[in-house]
């Protein structure tokens, strides 16, 4: 399988079949992980090697679903360029859609450049269709696909896989994939590095996959988009109970979800609000802070002449986590060249305080532990 | 359970072939020829009799469609007056399948094929159908060596299954079989040919003449046999009459012979000697060794041959004439002359030689 960009994919086209292309390699965002555009990947030709290029007219389209990556054939004819495209459904050879449900091959239109891509959605429909047909296979599988779709917070947004997991001894297994329905609209958007990336929507997915049909092992595990909470590491999700089912567990996990999404968001206005306290007791003494994410502050401050430095950073999980003060002497320098300096993380505080309070505090800490810090600084360091 | 196969001429096959690789797209078209269904009866020793039927597609002719989709539409729905108008002066009833050539794909059916093949199945009103798919490739990046892969297919409750195709002209497809049927051809000056000259080899119920000559010949045989038998049989029983009639007249001399001599004791009647057969062994094995005792000394030794004189002769003579039975002919070989020592051992009907170690 040969990996390559949208735009050598476009290049190599057959130039009439460009636009059809265009609009899946760019815009197809298809099923519930639309983190990423359509694939597209082996492009051939089904014209003689003798005719010059650009002349592809079949390639392979790799379409997230459920956690895997469906692989279809899709074929044009670049000498019949308005004729509707064919399909090879990979290894789903039982795959077979009815032909009139499929409203972009009934009215297949070449001249439209989202007809393809329409026309896939429709596919992808049909095929999820056949795969919850498939759950019929087992009662129990079932039972959780009917439970669910009854919800309407889960059952619009559900994409199901269901495979023989051992084509010899018949073990069926199954694959639930659940958008779920958590607002991430008000965590503070932070500027991106690369602005070219756009990270796209927000969105957290609940993968739980059944390896055997009587639902005895199951491994449930939560995707997040990178940008939401931290990516997928920042959130610990609970096992699947033993004899448990999903309308009961997803909604758990929904919970706790949205529980981390307003502390995360919390967290946000806290520090902004601590930001904000420190700059009106500290005034001229602010060196610096991070106007973002309001999770860095520096302060130059002076104790009976001696200046000093406080650099306090605030946890992912403030107000609950403690904020970090780095106290580092302007004078002193260690042996490796550092200015001196000691970190101090546990200190009078309350995350039940708020910012006015947490400033207050701080500041009479600073008083209390500053002659004991220039001690150290004068008998560690060197200036 | 039915066992297709498909079965193709080279000459068609290399036709399809040459047609696509004339052609700068995907290509298609109409499968003609004939199927059939037998029912083959095997019998071994595991089994009594096992029956299956084969199925059998003789692919003879093909026609290209001028271009693709022209019979059927987006979603697969078939056109039958395209159809009929493809097929031009062939027949609907010959055809029993159609194909498709498409380039650097996987030999697979794709989703409107199938679409295509339940349609047309259900427009001709012909269940039994096959798709020829044809995939050529490039095997080599630089294009020296092309692969051009062949399957054919056919749908079984919507199920499509790839049957194996066999061509004709490819080496021998059945080695140690006998050719069950001909294999067929539609062309016109072998059907005028074989409607001309038929009627010479092929009698009124299509077999060849000389099986129903051979036939006949048979039937002739197995009479004459029959005939034979009964008369086997009846000169059987009539040797069995007249056997039952000797014994009924022995037993009756017997019986006269018995009141004639009164009380003196029956005796057997003496056993008949096989006179022929004495006469031969002694005209053979006169002479030889084996067929002659010997006198051994009493340390095992044999006496030596003595020259007989004529009173050992008469000795013997006299000998040989103490008991009636014991009258043997002169050798033939010898008249008249008998070793003393070494003498022909009387052979008797029924009795066993034995035979002695001779040191020779």
């Amino acid at each position: 399988m040969n990996n390559m960009s949208p735009e050598v994919a476009l290049h190599r086209i057959s130039p009439e079949l460009r636009p059809l292309l265009c609009s899946v390699v760019r815009n197809g965002r298809v099923g519930l992980d639309s983190t990423n555009c359509l694939r597209v990947t082996d492009l051939k030709t089904g014209c003689t090697s003798l005719t010059p290029g650009p002349c592809c007219d079949r390639f392979k389209l790799h379409i997230p679903y459920a956690g895997e990556t469906l692989k279809w054939d899709i074929i044009f004819n670049a000498r019949y360029p308005e004729l509707p495209p064919d399909f090879i459904f990979g290894e789903d050879a039982e795959f077979l859609p009815e032909p009139s449900e499929l409203p972009h091959l009934v009215q297949w239109d070449a001249g439209n450049p989202e007809c393809l891509l329409q026309l896939v959605k429709e596919l992808i429909q049909q095929y999820h269709h056949y795969q919850c047909q498939r759950l019929r296979e087992s009662s129990r599988l079932l039972f959780e696909y009917d439970s669910l779709l009854e919800d309407p917070n889960y059952g619009r947004n559900m994409e199901i896989y269901a495979g023989r997991k051992n084509s010899w001894t018949g073990e069926f297994s199954a694959r639930f994939l659940l958008k779920l329905p958590v607002d991430f609209s008000n965590i503070p958007v932070y500027l991106l590095k690369d602005t070219a990336l756009d990270p796209g929507e927000d969105v957290a997915l609940l993968s739980v996959s059944f390896e055997d049909a009587e639902a005895t092992q199951v491994f449930p595990k939560l995707y997040l988009s990178p940008y939401a909470l931290g990516g997928s590491s920042a959130l610990h999700i609970p096992a699947f109970p033993s004899g448990g089912c999903l309308i009961d567990y997803v909604p758990q996990v929904c919970q706790l979800l949205t529980n981390k999404v307003q502390y995360v968001i919390q967290g946000y206005h806290k520090r902004r609000e601590y930001i904000a306290a420190f700059l009106s007791h500290f005034g001229m003494g602010v060196v610096e802070y991070d106007a973002e994410g309001f999770t860095k502050l520096t302060l130059l401050l002076m104790w009976k002449d001696f200046c000093f430095l406080v650099h306090v950073d605030l946890p992912l999980y403030f107000p609950r986590d403690q904020p970090t003060l780095t106290f580092q002497s302007v004078y002193h320098f260690t042996n490796s060249g550092q200015l001196y300096s000691q970190v101090q993380k546990s200190y009078p505080y309350s995350p039940r305080w708020d910012g006015n309070e947490m400033a207050k505090r701080a500041k009479a800490y600073f008083k209390s532990f500053i002659p004991q810090f220039q001690e150290g600084a004068f008998a560690n360091g060197k200036l | 359970m039915a066992e297709p196969t498909v079965r193709m001429s080279g000459i068609v096959l290399a036709s399809l072939m040459f047609q696509h690789l004339n052609s700068d797209s995907d290509v298609e078209g109409l499968i003609l020829g004939e199927s059939k269904f037998e029912e083959q009866v095997t019998i071994s020793d595991s089994q009594a009799d096992h029956i299956h039927i084969e199925e059998v597609y003789n692919i003879q002719k093909h026609i290209a469609c001028h271009k693709l989709n022209s019979f059927y539409n987006s979603v697969g729905e078939v056109d039958v007056e395209a159809v009929q108008k493809i097929l031009a002066d062939n027949k609907q009833e010959s055809v029993i399948g159609w194909y498709r050539q498409r380039r650097n794909t996987d030999q697979q059916m794709t989703f409107r094929e199938k679409i295509v093949h339940e349609n047309l199945k259900s427009s001709l009103s012909n269940p039994h159908m096959i798709f020829v798919l044809l995939t050529p490739s490039k095997l080599t990046s630089p294009g020296s060596t092309h692969r051009m892969e062949y399957a054919a297919f056919i749908s079984r409750s919507r199920q499509f299954m790839n049957v194996p195709v066999l061509v004709s002209n490819l080496g021998l497809l059945e080695q140690l079989a006998y050719w069950k049927v001909s294999a067929p051809c539609s062309a016109v000056g072998y059907n005028l040919t074989m409607k001309k000259h038929g009627s010479k080899f092929f009698s009124s119920n299509g077999l060849l003449r000389e099986v129903n000559e051979v036939n006949k010949m048979n039937d002739s045989l197995q009479s004459e046999l029959q005939k034979a038998c009964r008369d086997v049989e009846e000169s059987e029983r009539l040797v069995e009459t007249l056997q039952a009639d000797v014994s009924a007249l022995r037993r009756r001399v017997r019986e006269k012979q018995q009141s004639r001599a009164g009380k003196e004791p029956v005796e057997d009647p003496p056993e008949q000697k096989n006179l022929l057969l004495h006469e031969a062994v002694r005209a053979l094995f006169a002479c030889s060794p084996l067929f002659t005792s010997q006198t051994l000394t009493l340390q095992a030794f044999p006496v030596p041959d003595v020259c007989c004189d004529s009173e050992q002769q008469d000795q013997d003579v006299s000998l040989s004439d103490t008991t009636a039975k014991d009258q043997e002919p002169v050798s033939p070989l010898n008249p008249g002359r008998t070793n003393c020592r070494k003498r022909l051992r009387e052979l008797s009907v029924g009795r066993e030689r034995k035979r002695r170690k001779s040191k020779s």
